[in-house]
């Protein structure tokens, strides 16, 4: 019996999907790639429960068939794509809300739940899940986790496992685990392998519930934007006002030149782009939320030591700052005027996502801007976002525009994307914050983690001995 | 129209962008979860076939017909989506694709009776017995009041025409109407991929309406509005097509028709051809905040959701028709209101499938609200 037709009779017609324009939407994420890059697995499966993903697995285990999980599709580097064919699994169809535990602030979601699901439904106890990036109303929980993306409001509550408590995952072989410490915040007993499947992009296992920790939703929110002379100005900033002991809630350093994709809808409505002082090279977002009373004194105290100690500027022109927020936070866009197709309809966003010590910002951004000409790409900009609570540790968004009709040109940005991960680790970084390896940074992961690499091989190994579960991400197919 | 080739390039944009935001207001796919109902996934099979990666197969057929053409997947981005999807069944309906049985159905009583229900012409007009209401004879009026199909031949549906005939009458407004003689707008050809027949009708419709001299229309139903209204940008006709909302909120603006206010507690669905498509919010509210004790659903005027009638769905996937339906009037009763209040035909029969809410026409209720009125 083929693999498909045992898993036809294991979980059910139903949910398994082989006709070819099914298969096909299946074939991409949102990386750069022609469409003629489209790689469509060969069956979808579309669970209902742990039950069904472990049946599938097992099928897979005993064919030795890849296996692929993916939810909204809106990884940045081809993550969730079946680029060995094999099963895919739709966790997408795996959506519901299991337990909302006010008292203890968690809730427990079946792993293809969208984060703003998991919002819609906990803001009703005045909670709210903070893990949010620009995807959430498409990005699943178990991709979230699988690939550790970024988060608007990461210097007050981290990334995604900040929040992660508890997580079951079927392996390679079929085997139900819950992994993590029930709905404690912490444990120091045994090992923590809940914090291995953050950024495991399905390797270890296919992620099938949650428990995630929640947050009071704050009374008031203020969002303002500065201007600085320097990056590195900005950093120094965020430094200080930690020092000064404010409770920051989100903080993005932002080129000048990303200041542009990032208020399309100020653009639309003005037909011009939005304009800061020429003097200046960076702008920081920041905002606070809590109290109103509490919200509006460190505001101010933020503005104050700005002005007086880092001659920075707060944006004035408030319409530049929503337009910003919209396009990070709210999603608030004009009907029918959408920034994303809009913004993209000749090139789209493609970033590296590397890490830097945080005093060579400015040193890291010179060079991305060095490499993305060499390379002959139109630069969108850089972002830092701080996404380590109460720190300055940021995510580098090293964007630039790539013509996704263009194969010679994707050529040059995935050359442009692997140069920047180097440079990343010559500089004491790393190569990934928030797209994790993928296939795409496979090749580096040596110079990334030297002899430890052989460690992961074999955590690897243990969670999936066949090598079934996303063959080909983080690890090069070996043997094939 | 448009081929489905000529929007290829949105599909690449589509395809390079593959956001997804589409697939949050969805209501068919946030039922199903079926990637190719979204409209990234829908984009992408378009994409697929016109590439020749694979031919038409049952999915492709399916994620052209089982949408409602809400357009919510519109109010999410830059691209022509519904556009899209209707050149997808003009597509397959060309490319050898037979149409589903039950839209032959609608199309073969079209064909007959002039209305998608089998009913004879003759049943258009009883709707207006005892109205004294004129008809349009050429150069007699320039106001034509358009019935539409659904609501002339189907009884339940008749008083929500008497009360827009009555209030129109109360507006001052000097109309005409075409009785038996009403031609269908064709929003049942357009929506159903039958793009070559819907041409044919929509000339041969404003040829009647210019040969009776006919300046403005007036209609109660909104998919007739949006057909209409873009059957004359499209023909180049200098006529205005209006919504009877547009015309009887300024009776209620100006203090001209004393209302008495409800204290029941009523929310308003947006049908989607009148608000999302048409653009028309805030005279229906107008009309509500002062009859009612007004209450929103969360998910209302751009974000409202399809009731699950549109665009065929109704006839050829019933099951999932009232999947939509019932989430709808969930949300209805999850505002506490007791009357859920809407202005389009296939919108209130679709509803009213449904226990739990007592559902009504915005008109009939705003006649009966009037202190003089009846």
């Amino acid at each position: 019996m083929s693999f498909i037709s045992e898993l036809k009779s294991t979980i059910g017609d139903e949910k398994v999907l082989t006709d070819p324009a099914e298969l096909y939407v299946y074939g991409a994420d949102w990386s750069p790639r022609t469409s003629d890059e489209i790689m469509p697995p060969e069956v979808v499966v579309q669970p209902k429960t742990t039950r069904d993903v472990q049946r599938t697995v097992k099928v897979a285990h005993k064919h030795e068939v890849p296996v692929t999980a993916g939810g909204g599709l809106t990884g940045m580097l081809g993550g969730a794509v079946a680029m060995y064919g094999g099963i895919y699994i739709d966790s997408t169809t795996m959506n519901s809300i299991i337990e909302i535990d006010p008292k203890n602030q968690t809730v427990r979601v079946q792993a293809g739940a969208t984060l703003q699901k998991v919002n819609d439904e906990v803001n009703l106890y005045g909670l709210w899940l903070p893990h949010q990036p620009e995807s959430k109303w498409v990005a699943t929980v178990g991709a979230a986790i699988a690939c550790d993306n970024d988060s608007t409001f990461g210097v007050r509550y981290g990334k995604i496992l900040n929040c992660l408590l508890s997580a079951q995952v079927v392996t390679g072989t079929g085997e139900v685990l819950e992994l993590g410490h029930r709905k404690a915040h912490f444990t120091s007993s045994g090992y923590k392998l809940k914090d291995l499947l953050a950024g495991s992009e399905g390797t270890l296992g296919v992620i099938t519930e949650a428990t995630l920790k929640l947050e009071p939703i704050p009374e008031a929110r203020t969002v303002d934007m500065l201007v600085f002379h320097r990056m590195g100005s900005a950093v120094d900033y965020l430094s200080r006002l930690l020092k000064a002991g404010l409770c920051i809630e989100a903080a993005h350093i932002n080129c000048k030149r990303r200041l542009k994709f990032y208020t399309h809808a100020y653009s639309r409505k003005h037909g011009r782009d939005a304009e800061i002082p020429q003097w200046a090279e960076a702008l920081l977002a920041i905002a606070f939320a809590g109290d109103e009373r509490f919200v509006d004194i460190q505001r101010s105290y933020a503005l104050k030591i700005a002005e007086e100690e880092f001659e920075a500027e707060a944006v004035q022109e408030r319409e530049i700052v929503d337009s910003w927020w919209a396009s990070k936070y709210t999603l608030d866009f004009e009907p029918f005027k959408q920034k994303w197709p809009d913004s993209q309809r000749t090139k789209k966003f493609g970033a590296a996502d590397p890490g830097v010590p945080v005093g060579r910002l400015e040193e890291f951004y010179h060079k991305f801007v060095e490499v993305a000409e060499k390379h002959g790409l139109e630069i969108i900009g850089m972002n830092a976002y701080l996404e380590h609570p109460n720190s300055i540790g940021f995510s580098l968004s090293c964007a630039v525009f790539v013509d996704y009709r263009n194969a010679e040109e994707i050529g040059r940005f995935r050359e442009f994307h692997d140069e920047l991960s180097k440079l990343a680790i010559a500089f004491e970084g790393t190569m990934s914050t928030f797209m994790s390896d993928t296939h795409q940074k496979a090749p580096y992961m040596e110079a990334e983690h030297g002899p430890s690499l052989a460690y992961m091989r074999e955590i690897k190994r243990l969670f999936d001995p066949k090598g079934i579960l996303n063959p080909g991400k983080k690890f090069i197919r070996e043997g094939r | 129209m448009s081929g489905l080739d000529e929007f290829e390039d949105e599909l690449e944009t589509c395809f390079g962008t593959s956001c997804g935001l589409c697939e949050r207001g969805c209501p068919v796919y946030q039922t199903l979860y079926t990637r190719t109902l979204s409209m990234k996934g829908r984009n992408r099979t378009m994409l697929g076939l016109l590439k020749g990666k694979f031919d038409i197969t049952p999915s492709v057929i399916e994620a052209a017909f089982e949408c409602t053409l809400c357009g919510n997947c519109d109010r999410w981005c830059a691209l022509k989506n519904t556009d899209h999807t209707m050149a997808l069944r003009e597509h397959l309906l060309k490319h050898g694709v037979e149409p589903m049985k039950e839209h032959s159905s609608l199309l073969a009583s079209l064909k007959n009776y002039g209305n998608p229900w089998f009913q004879p012409r003759s049943a258009r007009s009883k709707w207006m017995r005892g109205l004294d209401i004129p008809r349009a004879s050429p150069g007699k009026q320039e106001v034509l009041f358009f019935a539409g199909c659904t609501s002339a031949v189907m009884k339940p549906l008749v008083p929500s025409l008497v009360a827009s005939a009555k209030l129109l009458k109360r507006a001052g407004v000097d109309f005409a109407v075409m009785a038996q003689d009403e031609p269908c707008c064709g929003s049942t050809l357009l929506r159903v991929g039958q793009t070559d027949e819907f041409e044919k009708l929509e000339k041969d419709n404003f040829d009647k309406f210019k040969a009776l001299g006919i300046k403005k229309i007036v209609t109660s139903c909104p998919g007739c509005y949006t057909t209409l209204r873009r059957s004359a940008e499209r023909l180049g006709e200098d006529i205005e097509v209006v919504h009877i909302t547009q015309e009887v909120a300024d009776l209620i603006r100006s203090g001209d028709l004393k209302v008495q206010r409800s204290s029941e507690k009523m929310t308003y669905h947006d049908p989607c051809h009148l608000g999302r498509l048409g653009g028309i919010f805030d005279e229906p509210r107008d009309i509500m905040k002062a009859v009612s004790e007004f209450v929103e659903m969360g998910n209302n005027c751009y974000e409202s959701r399809c009731c699950g009638a549109g665009a065929g769905l109704q006839s050829a996937f019933p099951k999932l028709s009232r999947e939509l339906a019932t989430r709808r009037i969930e949300e209805a009763k999850g505002t506490g209101a007791t009357t859920l209040v809407t202005c389009c035909p296939f919108c209130e029969t679709q509803l009213r499938t449904v226990p739990g809410i007592n559902v009504t026409d915005l008109m009939e209720l705003l006649l009966e609200a009037s202190s003089n009125g009846g």
